[in-house]
């Protein structure tokens, strides 16, 4: 049965990978970013559950806080982008280009 | 067996609410079938006998983490013209997959590679409130108290990004 969990943190991690790869919507790029860390998630808890030790609930733990914070800071930033360029494409937003 | 069912049940939800997440046109039915992932995987969590953190995911991915993507959402009041004209969507979706397939399998394999392990609930408040909350002030308390850092770092600069309204620009 373990294996069925970490066949599935494999599937959701890989979806989130083409999210990013092939959607330019800047919400759904950043809500797959957060896909990913759950899947992350899975497979923290799945091997500590395989352990019986519980580190791994602490690091899931931390990895909610982690994405908290992106979350705060990356809604700032597309608040600001919006403002400045009213568009939420990510092709748009080249402002490091040069 | 009761709790492969359920395994089956939330694995499918889950599978299915990231595959709309990445589909879907406008990002708020992209929020709300992620919200069904989000809640998919807390059941997960609750088979795994994790259950404080069954608790903290559904409050705080679900609850607050979501209920703030959705709100920006709402603030921004996207209209269908202000999305990205993604024509080549499907393409560059069916181009990913395949970029993204053999680091998946050659995960899987190392999945395969490991001995299986059974899953039962356990007993013994294995993943409780107690049990965490003394690992957690105990052996993680650095880790801990960086992430609190962290957290407070992210607000004020969340504040200077967003709440710049009397400055010059």
């Amino acid at each position: 049965m373990m294996h069925c969990y970490l066949y599935l943190s494999i599937i959701l991690f890989c979806l989130g990978i083409i999210g990013v790869i092939a959607r330019r919507n800047v919400f759904t790029v950043f809500m797959s970013v957060e896909l990913m860390l759950n899947a992350a998630n899975l497979a923290f808890i799945t091997f500590s559950r395989v352990h019986e030790s519980m580190d791994g609930h602490v690091l899931a733990m931390m990895v909610m806080a982690v994405a908290a914070a992106e979350a705060a800071l990356a809604l700032a930033v597309v608040i600001l982008l919006h403002k400045h360029k009213s568009k939420l494409d990510t092709n748009v937003f080249s402002l490091l280009k040069g | 067996m009761f709790a492969d069912g359920l395994f089956i049940g939330f694995a499918v939800l889950a599978v299915l609410g990231a595959v709309g997440l990445v589909l879907f046109r406008h990002p708020m039915n992209g929020a709300m079938s992620f919200v069904v992932t989000l809640i998919s995987l807390a059941g997960l969590y609750a088979l795994l006998s994790a259950k404080l953190i069954f608790a903290l995911q559904l409050i705080v991915y679900a609850g607050a983490i979501m209920s703030l993507i959705v709100f920006i959402i709402m603030f921004l009041n996207i209209q269908p013209g202000d999305l990205p004209q993604e024509e080549t969507k499907l393409f560059y979706v069916l181009g990913g997959g395949i970029v993204v397939l053999p680091i998946g399998l050659f995960l899987a394999k190392i999945v395969k590679s490991l001995p299986e392990h059974s899953t039962e609930i356990l007993g013994n408040n294995f993943g409780g409130v107690k049990e965490v909350g003394l690992l957690l002030f105990r052996d993680w308390l650095i880790p801990f108290e960086i992430v609190s850092i962290l957290l407070l770092v992210s607000l004020v600069g969340a504040v200077i990004l967003a709440g710049k309204r009397g400055t010059t620009k």
